[in-house]
């Protein structure tokens, strides 16, 4: 049994997280309470604005007030995924926000400084793989969304039908490619923007409020 | 792609903009360029085998070469950096030049699919040239024409879409100015007289967005040489490898001022939700990395802290110099607040305010609020500073009386000097504006130093109402560290003669910052840096601060290990700022770095062995091709035979400062003239130059290749 499954084995797991929180599919919002006996740092809490995505592995938290721009993330999840080096087939997404952002952050904006990478929320309801004619985008043991490259045909519906557009077709190969919860882009983040907080952690600190 | 055509490390094609004829080209990168990397060594032999060095450096025939080498955006640390190759059109020769421009373009052109862009020919009208992956074109900017760089870059990206890079040229380059850039991402500048060279072709820049992947070798191996450089190797900028503010796990604390200003009590204040400490930073641990630097705090003290939101910088550079901030000091002055820049814009503030300066809100904070309102202002004009000589031209020819001389009276009440007077932030917007206006004398300071003390008469004391010679004066301003119009850049003062001798190599400021790496490491002398540095270069190879000692023959291999390294980082490409990985942050290593990382990051990307001397080797094919194209321009322009004489002669304030001293006495960093002369013999022996006129023999440029280029120095009697 891989370590990954023994994760949603623990007493607090994704699925009893996700319900105590009372949501399933965005952004959940965590007390400053909780995240700050997680090792949150207290500036990161104010105003609850970090950004926390439940994740089989653990929480992932995204800091953006710690996004420096270097596009490592993206670096390393294509070194570790691709066998190459490329933003835009990047799993985790840092460079369309750093320039001029659909949400009107980043260089080229009044919002210069804000920037910070999307990642993939690992949806319990996934919209890509609802999407995908082929039905190639399925859950893992671990309950993580992989895409099949045997059945996607690099047809695009995936990325279109996500919210935040993270699925990527790689227009060498014309197959999808989405994170598949690797940790590169966390183990590469020289900021600390990005970082994944294990369950059991978060188990111990549920228990201790 | 490079992932499509299968080669590994290059995009495997040049992209060719004719501007005359609206030919968009693109040729293959491999077998031709190899020998000569990427970057500046593909962009020096571009400019030898098509462009005369007799052309008009702004004239239709000029060309630009944009490059980027195997290591752009394959992956290894601050590879974030592009070249740009032309002829100069301000420093004496009118040679072989580069300009040097991070940020995050880079990684976009070499995404889509490119090496290098010659940028050739000229329009008729105002235009950008827009990549996206194979599709170039030359689209129309009459609409930013005239638009200063930060509206032009936001009109820009927004215009071509949020996947765009873009780089622009601001008035000053418009108006051909010499001293002009071209700016990318925020503040992130190419100079030299880039500005003015695309201005003359009526190009205000570039969009780039690349859907392509760098295909490596050894992908694995990049990551895992990477998560080991910065565990192991990084430390802050210019990697001064103990940090300022003692740590923890840390042996050392700085025994200088140096680039390692993170740590417990270390502050971003003005980050969205609320201040962030930047914390213990242990080497080993890969997520600190980006909090080490801090350069805000090293510019300005902790003042810098009230106004940092976070630090920004180039792509993969886990090491953040771009401290960003927001100054609202500066909106009193009706001022745009956000501003950042990492290099003289920043730091030189108070230098364009001859009559003195006053603090704003906290005691000492001159320094940093004038700094944010230049680098915002110098930035927007798209001024270049010739690494600090515009602001010091500026200022010693206002205090010395001879700017008025050279304005009539309305000219000289057309200026807002009580903005000057009063310390007031908007001082900065009115002297670039002025520089980027050719407006009157601040027109021919725009020009640059070689034209300006010679127009002026300040390369002569019989010739001007001060009395002075500008080059050799003794004056803390003065910082020439050739007779050819351009400054010294961590010379003598940092390294004694090794500094000294590959500054005066280049047709600008030399831009290496190999020795001064380590020498402002912060790491205790005789500790670290003495005993690191002599495991690499052997006994004698280094000097302890303001104690140095004559020239011997490793301090001359310690120099020629520089400049090929510099040619390598910027063909690689590879920060000069950081690399080459001389120290570490390791105790467990003896602080002693890893110079055989590089050759280990192009042997896994690119699948070819290569070795430290391998790689020496082909980057000094680049020096020697540097040499020969800086003697033909010398012999064709100025009739010059000898480098050595006309090209690399040392001015007099090098050897004259500190008189209370002689060289070589405890406490100063004055130089010998005739250990200098002494220097340069053994160093052009080292290159396999003629001694006496430091250009390279026939021998030494076979050694290389570089057979055609012996034929041009023979048909030219230089050898």
């Amino acid at each position: 049994m891989s370590d990954k499954k023994r994760f949603l084995d623990k007493d607090y797991t994704r699925r009893q997280f996700l319900k105590l929180s009372g949501k399933s599919l965005a952004g959940v919002t965590m007390s400053s309470t909780m995240l700050s006996t997680l090792g949150v740092t207290a500036s990161a809490l104010a105003e609850d604005k970090v950004k926390v995505w439940a994740f089989p592995q653990g929480l992932l938290v995204v800091n953006p007030d710690r996004c420096v721009g270097c596009q490592r993330c993206e670096i390393n999840c294509t070194l570790t995924n691709d066998g190459c080096c490329s933003s835009y087939i990047s799993r985790v997404k840092i460079t369309r926000n750093l320039y001029s952002s659909r949400n009107g952050n980043g260089l080229y904006t009044e919002n210069n400084w804000v920037y910070f990478p999307d990642t993939c929320r690992q949806c319990e309801d996934p919209a890509c793989g609802n999407a995908c004619p082929m039905g190639a985008i399925y859950a893992d043991e671990s309950g993580i969304r992989r895409v099949d490259p045997d059945k996607c045909v690099g047809c695009g519906a995936c990325t279109q039908a996500c919210p935040w557009h993270m699925p990527t077709v790689n227009p060498v190969t014309k197959k999808s490619s989405k994170c598949v919860m690797c940790g590169a882009c966390v183990e590469g983040c020289p900021s600390g923007a990005l970082s994944i907080i294990p369950w059991d952690k978060v188990s111990a600190a549920a228990q201790a409020i | 792609m490079s992932v499509k055509n299968g080669i590994n490390g290059w995009a495997g094609s040049i992209l060719r903009v004719n501007l005359t004829t609206g030919a968009i080209t693109t040729e293959d990168t491999l077998p031709k360029y190899k020998p000569y990397i990427g970057g500046m060594g593909i962009g020096y032999k571009i400019i030898w085998d098509e462009v005369p060095l007799t052309t008009d450096p702004l004239g239709p025939d000029a060309k630009a070469v944009f490059g980027v080498g195997p290591l752009t955006a394959s992956g290894v640390p601050c590879s974030g950096r592009m070249n740009i190759s032309m002829l100069s059109c301000w420093s004496k020769g009118y040679s072989i030049i580069d300009a040097h421009m991070g940020g995050h373009i880079a990684h976009a052109f070499k995404y889509a699919g490119y090496d290098a862009m010659i940028v050739e020919g000229q329009s008729d009208k105002p235009v950008y040239i827009k990549i996206e992956d194979e599709k170039v074109t030359i689209e129309d900017a009459s609409h930013l024409w005239g638009k200063g760089t930060f509206e032009a870059n936001a009109l820009l990206c927004k215009e071509c879409g949020e996947e765009f890079d873009v780089a622009t040229i601001g008035l000053a380059g418009e108006n051909l100015v010499p001293m002009s850039t071209l700016i990318t991402s925020f503040g992130n500048s190419g100079g030299a007289g880039i500005g003015a060279l695309l201005g003359s072709k009526k190009v205000k820049g570039f969009a780039v967005r690349g859907t392509g992947a760098v295909k490596i070798a050894r992908p694995l191996e990049v990551k895992l040489l990477s998560n080991y450089m910065i565990k192991d190797l990084v430390g802050g900028n210019n990697n001064h490898n103990v940090p300022s503010v003692p740590q923890s796990w840390s042996e050392y604390t700085a025994t200088t001022k140096n680039r390692w200003q993170g740590g417990p009590g270390v502050t971003w204040d003005k980050a969205p939700n609320g201040p962030i400490d930047t914390g213990e930073q242990p080497s080993g641990i890969i997520n600190v990395a980006a909090m080490r630097c801090n350069k805000g705090v090293f510019d300005f003290g902790e003042v810098a802290e009230k106004y940092t939101v976070k630090q920004g910088g180039c792509s993969a550079c886990p090491v953040r110099c771009y401290t960003e901030y927001d100054m609202d000091p500066l909106a009193d002055y009706d001022l745009p607040t956000h501003v950042s820049n990492t290099c003289m814009p920043i730091i030189s503030g108070k230098s364009i305010y001859p009559e003195g300066t006053h603090d704003f809100v906290d005691e000492g904070d001159a320094g940093i609020i004038l700094g944010g309102a230049m680098s915002r202002a110098q930035d927007e004009y798209g001024v270049w500073c010739n690494y600090g000589n515009l602001y010091s031209d500026f200022s010693r020819t206002y205090k010395d009386g001879i700017l008025k001389e050279h304005m009539t009276e309305e000219e000289w009440n057309a200026v807002n000097w009580q903005y000057m007077k009063d310390g007031d932030p908007r001082w900065c917007e009115e002297f670039f504006r002025l520089i980027a206006e050719n407006f009157s004398a601040f027109g021919e300071i725009g020009k640059g130093s070689y034209y300006l003390y010679a127009a002026w008469g300040l390369d002569d004391a019989t010739k001007n109402s001060a009395g002075k010679n500008y080059y050799d004066e003794v004056n803390g301003s003065n910082t020439n560290v050739t007779y050819n119009g351009y400054p010294k850049h961590h010379s003598s003062e940092d390294a004694w003669q090794s500094g000294l001798l590959f500054n005066s190599m280049y047709n600008r400021d030399c831009m290496i910052h190999h020795l001064t790496n380590f020498c402002r490491s912060g790491s205790p002398y005789e500790e670290v840096i003495k005993p690191v540095l002599e495991g690499f270069f052997g006994e004698g190879c280094v000097d302890a601060p303001k104690a140095y000692t004559p020239i011997n023959e490793n301090k001359v291999k310690l120099a020629k290990w520089a400049f090929n390294g510099k040619q390598w980082h910027d063909s690689a490409t590879l920060c000069n700022w950081m690399y080459p990985m001389t120290l570490s942050t390791s105790k467990k290593r003896g602080y002693a770095g890893d110079l055989d990382l590089d050759a280990k990051y192009m042997s896994a990307v690119v699948g070819e062995e290569y070795t430290r001397e391998s790689l020496e080797f082909e980057s000094e094919r680049i020096s020697n091709l540097l040499r020969v194209m800086t003697a033909v321009s010398f012999k064709e322009r100025l009739g010059s035979t000898n480098l050595r004489k006309d090209h690399d002669a040392i001015p007099a304030w090098v050897f004259d400062k500190e008189p209370e001293f002689k060289a070589f006495e405890q406490g100063t960093v004055k130089m010998d003239r005739d250990d200098m002369e002494k220097a340069q013999t053994m160093f052009y022996e080292a290159m396999g130059w003629n001694p006496e006129t430091g250009i390279p023999t026939r021998e030494t440029l076979e050694k290389f290749g570089l057979n055609d280029c012996a034929d041009k120095l023979e048909e030219l009697g230089l050898i």
